[in-house]
């Protein structure tokens, strides 16, 4: 507000000073109008301080005059910082031939009674900060031969009154927000050499006059939105010396006849919807210095030489589908490209080995296409070479030693090919080499020592190749290495302790390789380090205590190694995001100065031997995130203080010795999708708010002292999908709620003390596939029908209850079932047929249940069999007690002969999920055969004789049949 | 305006390249899953290509080697379409994609899952032929199509998964002969296996599409003619072309 003020002030009292000069002016003169238009300035430099009534007007800074002083007919004021508007009184200065306000800070519009300047023949307005439409009246100007009033915003259309301009040499319109149309009367304009529209908002087509311009030598129209076809119409322009096109939407082909404009020197159509095939009449073209046509949709081969386009320095055709290769007669010893991009296509076939003719290419880019074959040995004729990208090929065999003679090399891009072999040790020559990056290929040998004699070398990537051995000692002389990665390769040894003099070193990854020893004590050089993984190793030992100098450190990944001591080191970057020591040996309690990282999002520390309680500063972590701190040996209670972390999605505190109740508070995490506090010791009642993490996937409570009833809130957690609630003590009923979790696969309610009955609710949860495990508990009533709704449901157990009744028909149609268990229970009466395929096991210990794999239902008291049947079972017993008998003798033979397949079998059964504790019951698998069952070598003997009785069953199944029809 | 290009290049490689240091493989996979799936409910928030593994992402499970075991995306919502990376989740068992609305064909890559018990891809609105290259699925027991818009026949080649438990191609437009060999052999007749509700025993009319069934009619007026007794492993599930 203040300086608007001071500005209100100042334009006040020029203003005033000007009312004063005119009363002593002429109104006829040029410097009265002068004084006028200056009076509108802002002139902080003081270009416009000798602009005085006490001066001859023709000194005036910027101004030229008419030969008999009396008239301007020269203002220029580029460049002058000056502010402010452009005061239409420039129109009373009718002698005016060129004005140029260019590059200021010019605010406001342009004044239409510009367009009474009828001697003007340059208007030079660009760069400055002017708004509003470019005023039609401009078109008035008849004897304009330059106008350039772009990098403004300005709106609005170009207006067709432009194409009054006759006189008109450059016309500049780019950098401004211009919507509409290229209008079509710009082909009116004779004379026009250059025509600039770049970054506007142009739509529509470019139009076919534009052909009448017959001098245009430029026409930028790039990064505008037109689209159509690029007109034909343009081959006419015979001038044309530079067309840019880039980023619009043009489409269709290229038009051949581009390919007769013979001055051609520059031609950018990259970023359009081009297709079709690249012209061969472009190679007519010969001034042609520069050729893009990158990102369009061009197809078919590449057809271009610089043999006849003689003067072609850079040809950029990346991103398109050519297809073939390269064609072999691109260069000859006298061409002139130095840039070659032809990534991501579709070329194909071997290196092209007429390439090295190309001796001047500085920059080559074959990368993300389908080229193969070895890299040729005379590689090293592209001597001048700085940059060679052959990424993401399938290049193979070795990369060869004369990759040393390029002694220009600086970029060096071979990743995501089939590189096998060592790496040279000419590689060592390459001074100037900068980035080397071999990742995912088959390279192996040690890595030479040589390479540390690149000292120019920023970035290694070697990622995913067999490089063995250990790393070079002499890394250390890397002194400008910033980042490193060697991991997912077989290097062994320890860390070089030359590697901590590596000073500008930011990020090291080292992970997955065979690494051993500790860290070494030069790390405590490494101050720009941000970013360690070392995972998947074997290092050991306890870690330097001068790590805590890497004060930048903000991802630490050390897990899966075999660490001891404390991690207090690594607590005291405050700057950590990501800390991850999953599976080492550390001990003694979690720091507390973790939580000076504010930042931190993810901390793991599971299986470790850590101590102690969560320290409650952790409530400090508010962006937190991630929180695994299973298998420890943490004790005390959850720290209240967490609640603080509203970003937890994954809480993981399971397998510890946590005790107290389980916090209600947790109903306030809201994005927690996943929580484990499973084999702890907490107590007491399961709270009620858990109902509250709408978002939650995964919710284990299981292996603790959990007692009352299951709270029915578990019904609002909609997205559940895996509820473990067992070995608890948890009585009352299931809560029937239940049915609300639609998206549970996996339900575990076993080793409670759960009464009442199955609620038949749990038949709705139609995607229960992992398992069903209701068991050990003291359920009682019958089977609900609806169970057999659980089409998915792979495991059902509801053994050792107190379940009643005859088994629902339904189950029988569960035919994704491979186990169940229903032992140990009351039930009785006829088991669904399809069951004959499950042993004997699942069945025992009921009270009356029949049918297969059981003995046959009989007696008066089940429904009477109709006559046919019970011949049919008479039949069926006589049948049977022959193939009991049969049975017998196949079981001996099957003994003898499959007592060593027995381990082979079981080690095929690799899909099983393998849990210690479901070993009971398992289904006939898969197939009618038996040869796929999953056998314990203990229990052969159940298995086969199971078999046997199985296979009895089948048979008298048969024989019912063949009553039946 | 060539050096710029080229700077703004090699930039934009550095950048993609070298901080995403986690290049694992199923990572990878999964994040190219995601780049063809709209994700309207965001489900694969979580699903971070920045970390070493995809296992701490949500519906994502891992084995203790930390690969891929289950995809769980049922009733997420989700569209778009799948592509060949799925199939480099070697070790995945389980692959839940049922209820969603994916379109275009099923991936012939996806044959390449030896360890896949189960595919769930049903209630989406997949076309085209049901992939060959399942065969190759040495251990799935449950293949769920059902509810799409699957074309062709079933290939004659799943007739060598021997673990084929459940197999259900209900409600798409497919046609041509069951298979009778095999898995397909010991189908109970009231599985889903065919497009239209069955009844043992029963031959079926069926809507014919794509049908590749020249060689079959006379069989198949032999089946009909038989359809009570003895030919429920022969069973053909074409009309007569009209």
């Amino acid at each position: 507000m203040g300086t608007t003020h001071v500005l209100h002030l100042i334009l006040l009292f020029s203003v005033l000073s000007s009312v004063h000069v005119v009363t002593h002016g002429d109104n006829s003169t040029d410097s009265y109008w002068l004084l006028r238009i200056k009076s509108l300035l802002s002139d902080p430099v003081g270009v416009l301080e000798n602009w005085s009534p006490k001066a001859k007007f023709c000194t005036w800074n910027g101004l030229t005059c008419s030969d008999d002083q009396t008239h301007v007919v020269g203002l220029n004021l580029s460049g002058s910082g000056l502010s402010g508007l452009i005061s239409a009184e420039f129109s009373r200065l009718t002698s005016l031939q060129t004005l140029d306000l260019s590059m200021n800070s010019l605010s406001g519009s342009v004044p239409h009674e510009l367009g009474q300047l009828q001697n003007l023949r340059e208007l030079l307005l660009y760069s400055n900060l002017l708004s509003g439409n470019v005023p039609p009246e401009l078109g008035l100007l008849k004897k304009l031969q330059v106008l350039r009033i772009g990098d403004n915003s300005l709106t609005g259309q170009v207006p067709r009154d432009i194409g009054d301009l006759t006189e008109l040499r450059v016309l500049g319109l780019a950098y401004c927000q211009l919507n509409g149309t290229i209008p079509a009367e710009i082909g009116n304009l004779k004379q026009l050499k250059s025509l600039d529209l770049q970054k506007n908002s142009l739509g529509g087509l470019i139009p076919r006059e534009i052909s009448g311009c017959e001098e245009l030598q430029n026409f930028a129209a790039s990064n505008n939105m037109l689209e159509g076809e690029v007109p034909a119409s343009m081959g006419n322009l015979k001038s044309l010396q530079i067309l840019n096109l880039a980023n619009n939407s043009l489409s269709g082909s290229i038009p051949m006849d581009l390919g007769r404009l013979f001055n051609l020197k520059y031609l950018n159509l990259l970023g359009n919807r081009l297709n079709g095939e690249v012209p061969v009449e472009l190679n007519q073209l010969n001034q042609l210095e520069k050729l893009d046509l990158s990102r369009n949709n061009l197809s078919g081969s590449i057809n271009l030489f610089a043999t006849q386009l003689t003067n072609l320095q850079v040809l950029v055709l990346s991103d398109n589908f050519l297809t073939g290769n390269i064609p072999s007669n691109l260069c000859n010893g006298n061409s002139n490209l130095w840039q070659l991009f032809v990534a991501r296509n579709k070329l194909s076939g071997k290196f092209p080995l007429d390439l090295l003719n190309c001796s001047s290419l500085q920059e080559l880019d074959l990368s993300d296409n389908e080229f193969e074959g070895e890299l040729p040995s005379k590689l090293d004729k592209l001597e001048n070479l700085t940059d060679l990208l052959l990424n993401n090929n399938s290049f193979s065999g070795n990369l060869p030693p004369e990759i040393g003679n390029m002694s220009h090399l600086e970029t060096l891009f071979m990743f995501h090919n089939m590189i096998t072999g060592e790496m040279p040790v000419e590689i060592g020559k390459l001074q100037r080499l900068t980035v080397l990056y071999l990742y995912d290929n088959q390279m192996y040998g040690s890595i030479p020592v040589e390479l540390t004699n690149c000292s120019s070398l920023t970035e290694i990537d070697f990622f995913g190749n067999q490089f063995s051995g250990s790393i070079p000692q002499t890394i250390g002389k890397l002194k400008n290495l910033v980042f490193l990665q060697l991991r997912q390769n077989d290097l062994s040894g320890p860390i070089p302790p030359s590697l901590g003099y590596c000073i500008k070193l930011q990020k090291l990854v080292l992970a997955d390789n065979k690494l051993s020893g500790s860290i070494p004590l030069t790390f405590r050089f490494l101050s720009e380090l941000f970013l360690i993984t070392l995972y998947n190793n074997s290092f050991s030992g306890p870690l330097p205590e001068t790590l805590s100098l890497l004060k930048n450190l903000r991802i630490i990944n050390f897990s899966h190694n075999r660490f001891t001591g404390s991690i207090s080191p690594l607590s005291c970057s405050s700057n950590l995001t990501v800390l991850d020591l999953t599976n080492n040996t550390f001990s003694g309690p979690i720091p507390s100065s973790l939580s000076l990282s504010k930042h931190l999002t993810r901390l793991r520390l599971a299986h470790n031997l850590l101590t102690e309680t969560i320290p409650p500063e952790f409530g400090n972590l508010t962006e937190l995130n991630f929180l695994d701190l299973s298998f420890n040996n943490l004790t005390g209670e959850v720290t209240p203080d967490l609640s603080n972390c509203k970003k937890l999605s994954h809480l993981l505190l399971n397998d510890n010795q946590i005790s107290g109740t389980i916090p209600s508070w947790l109903g306030t995490l809201q994005e927690l999708g996943e929580l484990d506090l499973s084999s702890n010791s907490f107590h007491g009642k399961a709270p009620p708010e858990i109902g509250n993490c709408s978002r939650l996937l995964k919710l284990a409570l299981h292996g603790n002292n959990l007692f009352g009833e299951i709270p029915s809130e578990i019904g609002s957690l909609t997205s559940l999908n895996v509820l473990t609630l067992h070995k608890n003590n948890f009585s009352g009923l299931i809560p029937s709620t239940i049915q609300q979790c639609e998206k549970l696969y996996e339900l575990r309610l076993s080793e409670n003390l759960l009464t009442g009955s199955i609620p038949s609710e749990l038949g709705k949860l139609t995607e229960l596939q992992v398992i069903l495990d209701l068991s050990k508990n003291f359920l009682s009533g019958e089977i609900p029908f609806s169970l057999g709704n659980l089409m998915k449901l792979e495991r059902l157990n509801l053994s050792f209850n107190r379940l009643h009744g005859s088994v629902p028909l339904s189950l029988g149609t569960l035919t994704s079932l491979l186990m169940l268990n229903l032992s140990n229970n009351h039930l009785q009466g006829q088991i669904p047929s399809t069951f004959s395929r499950f042993p004997l096991s699942s069945f025992l210990s009921n009270g009356r249940l029949c049918g297969p794999p059981l003995a046959p239902c009989l007696g008066p008291e089940k429904k009477p069999l109709s006559n046919t049947a019970a011949a049919g079972v008479i039949v069926a017993i006589v049948f049977a007690s022959t193939l009991i008998c049969l049975g017998l003798l196949y079981v001996m033979l099957r003994i003898w002969c499959n007592w060593k397949k027995v381990s082979v079998l079981s080690s095929d059964a690799g899909h099983e999920q393998r849990r210690e504790e479901e070993k009971w019951v398992y289904g006939e698998a898969m197939g009618r055969d038996f040869e796929y069952w999953k056998v314990n070598s203990s229990q052969v003997k159940q298995q086969i004789s199971t078999a046997c009785i199985f296979q009895l069953k089948v048979d008298t199944e048969t024989v019912d049949h063949s009553f039946q029809f | 305006m060539a050096f710029p290009t080229l700077l703004a290049f090699l930039l934009s490689l550095l950048l993609s390249f070298s901080p995403t240091l986690s290049t694992n493989n199923e990572g990878n996979a999964l994040h190219a899953l995601r780049s063809r799936l709209s994700d309207h409910t965001n489900v694969l928030q979580s699903w971070d290509p920045t970390l070493v593994n995809p296992c701490t992402w949500f519906h994502i499970t891992c084995d203790s080697n930390n690969h891929v075991i289950r995809l769980d995306l049922g009733n997420s919502n989700i569209s778009g379409s799948l592509g060949p990376e799925l199939g480099e989740l070697k070790k995945l068992q389980y692959l839940e994609l049922y209820n969603n609305q994916i379109r275009g064909k099923i991936p012939k890559e996806l044959g390449n899952l030896k360890n896949l018990i189960s595919m769930d891809l049903y209630g989406n609105r997949f076309e085209g032929k049901i992939p060959k290259s399942f065969a190759k699925l040495k251990s799935i027991t449950f293949l769920r199509l059902n509810n799409n818009k699957l074309t062709g026949s079933i290939p004659r080649e799943l007739t060598t998964l021997s673990n084929l438990k459940v197999f259900d191609v209900s409600n798409n437009d497919l046609c041509g002969t069951i298979p009778v060999n095999g898995p397909f052999g010991s189908f109970p007749m009231e599985s889903n296996i065919i497009n239209v509700e069955t009844r043992r025993g029963k031959v079926l009319t069926i809507r014919v599409l794509n049908c590749d069934i020249a060689t079959h009619i006379f069989d198949m007026n032999v089946s009909i003619g038989n359809a009570n007794i003895g030919v429920k492993r022969s069973m053909y599930f074409c009309t007569l072309p009209l």
